[in-house]
């Protein structure tokens, strides 16, 4: 029966891992065996039965569709309770919702993706889908910071794109710590260092609020239009189909119109 | 559909509407303590229509305040099973231009997008409208400054009038028509009394001038006592925004759509603490914008249907109406900075 999309459907916990700390991934199928027909950037809203549900960007798509995951930051109530739930368990899926990134229009680009924290968790099927199709483009450069090497999310992906020749990553993490051989500083300062210059290059960048606008300051210290520069949103969600209000920007949605948006789209005062 | 008007005279009502009732759930205007509200139509009682407003919007009978949408089994793995749509039939009758734009703009949010909410067309396509024209403006009321007039009957299935002797009916839709063929209704050639009605009295400026105001001191000041109650949407006709929460009572749990404000702190709150509206200003400001610039891009219609139910029912007895009359001044006193 048709019914009101509030509904979710159910879905089984296929694969746990844990990220850090604080960050879990639950790779799961639809218990009916429906595939998640999600584009890079486009999120879901996961429930547990009798806790309600939030709003998480999909991690990963298999190939075959079949198999999508979240990445999830233990935050509040409902993360928590995620977090508590093993292999086997159902949780409640819909979506996937919003706008993708418009990976289709960046062929014969350079991708320049830019990471904070939990932040890299919706532009890892970015980073996927442009691996995959690699002929289409001129390059790929990753820049990923985190708060210290524990909070290094995707451990097994670092080290798969270290070893291909066609990603350049860059890691970073806040203060010095023992052990840790890479760059120290926090993502805006990096990524003004790294100095990549705008030509023929498009970045994606998300993170924490502050790490978004002050990595556009960067950038476009370092003479990046705006129009090359993309970001995903965070805000706080319920519906996720531009029904229930709160996540407005100005007269923009971020369910509907985002998460996804070119950095001359969004309002100047959003981002302050 | 017949295009005339229709008589039913005052000692018919009753009668009337217990023919109505016999047929489908009716509600009906009903003073309750100092305001009128809707309630359901028990056979056999008195009732009048208020010339103007229902104080309480009858936006809750399509939109309730707290909506199960699936039940489940708090001790089961997952279990939710979504509610059945609604479908016995039902009128609801006296509601007025303000609040039957209401309805619009509901169907615009709830059903103008790519996940129309079947909950909410079940409620929409169970119910025959009968509108009222007004025969007051009240103090408060503004919606021919919204691009609205008491006598508008747009959204109505059929609408009433007061007049000499009764009430003249006339059906606007099929819908409507099956609705007025009870033989306690007379053909008649009178018309319901037309007037000039006030306009200008509460002004606001336009979406563009507004944006300008975006960084003015005005939200500050203006948002300086406002308590953040909410009073101010629970009872504006169009304010839908909700929350979505899980429910347990015992063995039983239920997944609710429940009313949420743009005012509560709460709202736009992050898990991560972070806050898009943290401040009083920065949420009155949303909130009149939403009605008089976003709605219009989001929606394609305002938001505000000049009711005044937000001025009627505000604690502080704050008059939005007199606020767009103030930002109206300070638009003009910044295109007079800038020339």
């Amino acid at each position: 029966m048709a019914h009101t999309e509030l509904i979710p459907r159910p879905a089984t916990l296929v694969k746990v891992t844990n990220e850090s700390a604080d960050v879990m991934s639950f790779e799961m199928e639809f218990n009916d065996g429906a595939v998640m027909d999600s584009l890079p950037g486009q999120f879901v809203e996961v429930s547990v039965q009798g806790y309600g549900e939030a709003t998480f960007a999909v991690s990963r798509l298999a190939p075959d569709k079949k198999r999508f995951a979240v990445s999830v930051k233990r935050m509040g109530h409902l993360t928590k309770m995620l977090h508590r739930a093993g292999e086997g368990e159902v949780v409640g899926v819909r979506g996937p919702y919003g706008k993708p990134f418009p990976v289709n229009d960046w062929k014969g680009r350079h991708i320049y993706i830019i990471g904070g924290g939990i932040g890299l968790a919706p532009l890892r099927p970015v980073v996927d889908y442009v691996t995959a199709n690699r002929s289409d483009f001129a390059g790929l450069e990753i820049l990923f910071g985190a708060r210290t090497p524990g909070d290094m999310l995707f451990k097994d992906d670092l080290a798969a794109w270290r070893r291909d020749s066609f990603v350049k990553l860059h890691t970073t993490i806040d203060f010095p710590a023992e052990g840790w051989n890479s760059r120290v500083g926090f993502v805006p300062v990096v990524a003004k260092d790294l100095g990549l210059k705008p030509d023929n290059r498009i970045a994606v960048v998300c993170g924490p609020p502050i790490m978004i606008k002050l990595t556009a300051v960067a950038l476009r210290e370092l003479g990046w239009p705006e129009e090359s520069i993309y970001t995903t949103l965070e805000a706080k969600m319920q519906c996720g189909i531009g029904q229930c209000g709160r996540c407005n920007i100005g007269a923009k949605l971020v369910c509907k119109d985002g998460p996804v948006f070119r950095l001359d789209e969004i309002p100047a005062h959003a981002l302050a | 559909m017949s295009a005339g008007w229709k008589l039913l005279r005052r000692e018919d009502l009753g009668a009337f509407l217990d023919e109505l009732a016999a047929g489908s759930e009716l509600w009906v205007p009903r003073r309750k303590g100092t305001r009128w509200d809707f309630d359901r139509y028990e056979k056999g009682t008195d009732t009048t229509f208020p010339g103007s407003i229902v104080e309480v919007s009858a936006k809750a009978l399509f939109f309730p305040r707290r909506r199960p949408i699936a039940r489940f089994n708090p001790k089961a793995k997952w279990s939710v099973e979504p509610v059945e749509l609604p479908s016995a039939p039902r009128i609801v009758m006296g509601m007025h231009p303000c609040d039957v734009a209401g309805v619009r703009y509901m169907d615009r949010v709830f059903l103008g997008n790519d996940h129309p909410d079947r909950l909410y067309e079940a409620e929409r396509n169970r119910t025959t409208i009968i509108g009222m024209r007004c025969s007051e403006m009240k103090p408060t009321c503004h919606c021919t400054d919204r691009n609205l007039s008491p006598d508008e009957t747009e959204g109505m299935d059929a609408v009433f009038a007061e007049a000499e002797g009764g009430y003249l009916f006339r059906a606007l839709t099929n819908k409507g028509e099956k609705l007025l063929g009870s033989s306690l209704l007379a053909a008649t050639d009178a018309q319901p009394a037309t007037r000039e009605w006030p306009k200008g009295r509460h002004l606001v400026p336009g979406p563009d001038e507004l944006m300008d105001l975006y960084d003015d001191d005005f939200w500050l000041e203006a948002s300086d006592i406002c308590l953040t109650c909410g009073a101010c949407t629970f009872a504006c006709p169009t304010c839908t925004c909700y929350l979505v929460a899980d429910e347990k009572f015992g063995d039983e749990g239920e997944r609710v759509t429940a009313w949420d404000s743009c005012q509560f702190l709460s709202y736009s709150r992050e898990t991560s603490g972070h806050n898009p509206r943290r401040t009083n200003a920065a949420r009155l400001r949303n909130r009149t914008l939403d009605k008089f610039a976003y709605s219009f891009h989001k929606r394609g219609m305002g938001s505000c249907t000049g009711c005044g139910r937000c001025v009627l029912i505000c604690p502080i007895r704050r008059s939005f109406p007199q606020l767009g009359a103030k930002l109206k001044e300070r638009a003009e006193e910044k295109k007079a900075r800038v020339s």
